[in-house]
């Protein structure tokens, strides 16, 4: 029983890569391909671990896979924010809405912070 | 068990062909970093699958390794990528 239940849920991880694989190759412009490939990925292979320490059930399975997660989700977010912060300032794609961040940006290096806080005050 | 992990592969394997179209196939430096980090992702949910095949751990510290050198690459990437746009205005 345990282990449908893993291969279920290997199954569901995998369809989230094979979907974010399928994104990356169908969406439009470099941020919707950061979308799609930033999020569904990480909660495969989160989905992957649980299915992992439900059908290996001892400690050393059951605790790397708790730092495989941990690790993907403290990681994975990081890199994103740097790669998108260097697509932003290198490459300036075409945005829809209202660029916010030029507002911040523009005040220069090192003066990130207060800008900030100084916008956020006076709203 | 064994047949849904035979899916599992099967479905990891058109993720990563994906990916790897993306790499090859990507228009700018920041497309193919992307893809590398998602094919990094797809190797390491394919070590895990294969892990729960033969039931036992010794691979599993590969996966580990695999996400933190998906992780320092992506970061020395952007580095790459937000540094080389100085000499070229176009990027």
């Amino acid at each position: 029983m345990m282990d449908v239940i893993a291969g279920v849920l290997m199954v569901f991880g995998s369809t989230l890569v094979l979907l974010a694989g399928v994104g990356v190759v169908r969406s439009w412009g470099i941020y919707a391909r950061m979308h799609s490939a930033a999020k569904a990925p990480t909660l495969g292979i989160l989905t992957i671990a649980v299915g992992l320490a439900l059908a290996v059930r001892s400690t050393t399975a059951l605790v790397t896979a708790l730092l495989i997660v941990v690790l993907q989700l403290v990681t994975g977010p990081v890199g994103t924010h740097l790669l998108g912060r260097a697509v932003y300032r290198r490459m300036r794609p075409e945005l829809d809405g209202v660029d916010e961040l030029a507002r911040d940006e523009s005040v220069g290096d090192g003066a990130d912070s207060c800008a900030g806080a100084e916008t956020e005050s006076g709203r | 068990m064994l047949v849904l992990i035979a899916i599992a592969f099967l479905l990891l394997a058109g993720g990563a062909g994906c990916f790897l179209y993306r790499l090859f196939r990507g228009p700018s430096v920041a497309d193919r970093v992307i893809a590398l980090d998602g094919f990094l992702m797809t190797v390491t949910c394919g070590i895990m699958v294969e892990v729960t095949r033969e039931e036992s751990v010794t691979s599993l510290d590969t996966v580990l390794v695999v996400a933190v050198a998906a992780f320092v690459g992506t970061g020395v990437l952007a580095r790459y990528v937000e540094r080389r746009a100085d000499e070229s205005e176009d990027g």
